[in-house]
C-alpha cells in the first residue's frame, strides 16, 4: 500500500470516528464516570477499618505475583465494557451503510477518489481496531484513578502499598488481552459483521428486520432444499465465547491460525465482498 | 453472467446468499459439522445438551 492510499484510509477511519464519537468516546466514558462513581459510593458505606484492612489485603494479595498471570483477574472489570462496545457494534454495523444512503453522503463519497471496498474495509477496521482502541484507553484511566485512589488510601492508612503496583501491571496487561480478544472476536464473527454490512448496503428501510428474517428464512430454505442443518450447526458451533477470549500471549496463535477461524474470514470476505458490490445501488 | 448478477439489487443479493449456503452446506457435508452445543464438565455437575433426555432420567 502505497503513502497516498495508507493517507486514504487513515482519513476514512476518522472520519468513522469523527462520525460516532458518541459509540466510541462518549459512551464508554459515561460508562466509567458510571462505574467510579458507585465504586467511591460503595466504599463510603465501609467503616474506615474495614476499608484499611481491605487495602492491605488487597496489596498483599498481589504483591510479587506475575502481572501476566494474575490478567486474566481484571478482564472481568472489563465486561460491562465489553457488552458496551458490542451492543453498540451491533448498532453501527447494521445503520452504517445504510445512514450513507439515507442521508445521500453516498453520492459525495462515491464522487470522492475513494473506492467502495476501502469504504466498506474501513468500517470493519474501525468496528475491530479503531473501537475497542478507545474502550481500552478509557479503561486504562479508570484502573489508573482506581490505582491512584487505592495509593492514596494505603497513605492514609499507613499501609505497606507496594502490591498495589504489582495490581496495576496485571491490570494494564489485562487491557493487552481485552484488545487482542476484541480483534479476535471480530475476526471470529467475520461472517456476522460481513452479515450485517450486506443487509446495511442492501435494505431500502429498517435493515435489522431484513437482517434477521433473511437469516431464519436461509435456515430454513436449506432445510427443505437440501435436507440439511449446516447453516445453524454451523452458527451454533462458533457461539462458544472460549474460542476468541485470550487469557494468555499463548493463546493467540491457536486461537488466529485454526480451521474455523480461517474459514469464517473466507464466509465473511464473501457477505462482505456483497456488501462491497451492493453500495453501487445507491437509488 | 455477470449483468445478470449485478442487474439491481435483489439479483445481487440472491447471488451473495446462494454463494453463502452453499458454501456453507458443501463444507458442512465434506466435515460432517455437527452442533457444538452447550456441554459442561465438571465434576461435580455433568450436562450435555445433546442428550437432555438422559440427563432428566438420570436426575430422577
Amino acid at each position: 500500500m502505497d503513502k497516498f492510499a495508507l493517507n486514504q484510509f487513515l482519513t476514512l477511519l476518522k472520519r468513522e470516528v469523527l462520525e460516532h464519537r458518541n459509540l466510541f468516546v462518549l459512551a464508554p466514558a459515561f460508562l466509567a464516570l458510571l462505574l467510579l462513581f458507585a465504586a467511591f459510593w460503595i466504599s463510603k458505606q465501609f467503616p474506615r477499618d474495614q476499608l484499611a484492612s481491605g487495602v492491605a489485603y488487597l496489596a498483599m494479595l498481589f504483591d510479587g505475583l506475575s502481572p501476566v498471570d494474575m490478567a486474566p483477574v481484571f478482564m472481568i472489570g472489563a465486561i460491562p465494557f465489553v457488552f458496551l462496545l458490542y451492543t453498540y457494534a451491533f448498532v453501527y454495523l447494521m445503520n452504517s451503510l445504510y445512514q450513507d444512503r439515507r442521508d445521500l453522503s453516498v453520492l459525495f463519497w462515491q464522487s470522492m477518489p475513494v473506492s467502495n471496498l476501502k469504504t466498506v474495509l474501513s468500517k470493519v477496521v474501525t468496528i475491530a481496531a479503531v473501537a475497542p482502541f478507545f474502550y481500552i484507553a478509557v479503561l486504562f484511566g479508570v484502573y489508573l484513578i482506581a490505582m491512584i485512589w487505592l495509593t492514596l488510601l494505603g497513605i492514609q492508612f499507613d499501609i505497606e502499598i507496594v502490591g498495589i503496583g504489582y495490581m496495576f501491571l496485571a491490570a494494564v496487561v489485562s487491557l493487552v488481552f481485552v484488545y487482542l480478544s476484541a480483534i479476535v472476536t471480530a475476526l471470529w464473527l467475520f461472517p456476522s459483521v460481513g452479515w450485517l454490512l450486506l443487509f446495511s448496503a442492501f435494505a431500502k428501510r429498517t435493515p435489522f428486520m431484513w437482517a434477521a428474517g433473511v437469516f431464519i428464512l436461509v435456515g430454513f430454505l436449506e432445510d427443505f432444499l437440501f435436507g440439511s442443518q449446516y447453516l445453524a450447526n454451523w452458527v451454533e458451533s462458533r457461539a462458544n465465547p472460549n474460542q476468541y477470549v485470550i487469557f494468555s500471549f499463548g493463546d493467540l496463535v491457536d486461537r488466529l491460525f485454526n480451521y474455523d477461524m480461517l474459514f469464517g474470514i473466507f464466509v465473511g470476505a464473501i457477505l462482505i465482498a456483497g456488501a462491497v458490490l451492493m453500495r453501487r445501488f445507491t437509488d | 453472467m455477470k449483468n445478470i448478477f449485478l442487474k439491481n439489487r435483489y439479483t445481487l443479493l440472491l447471488t451473495v446468499l446462494a454463494v453463502y449456503v452453499l458454501v456453507l452446506v458443501i463444507e458442512g457435508a465434506i466435515t460432517g459439522r455437527e452442533a457444538k452445543v452447550v456441554k459442561f464438565d465438571n465434576p461435580f455437575f455433568d450436562l450435555n445438551l445433546n442428550n437432555f433426555e438422559e440427563f432428566m432420567d438420570n436426575r430422577d
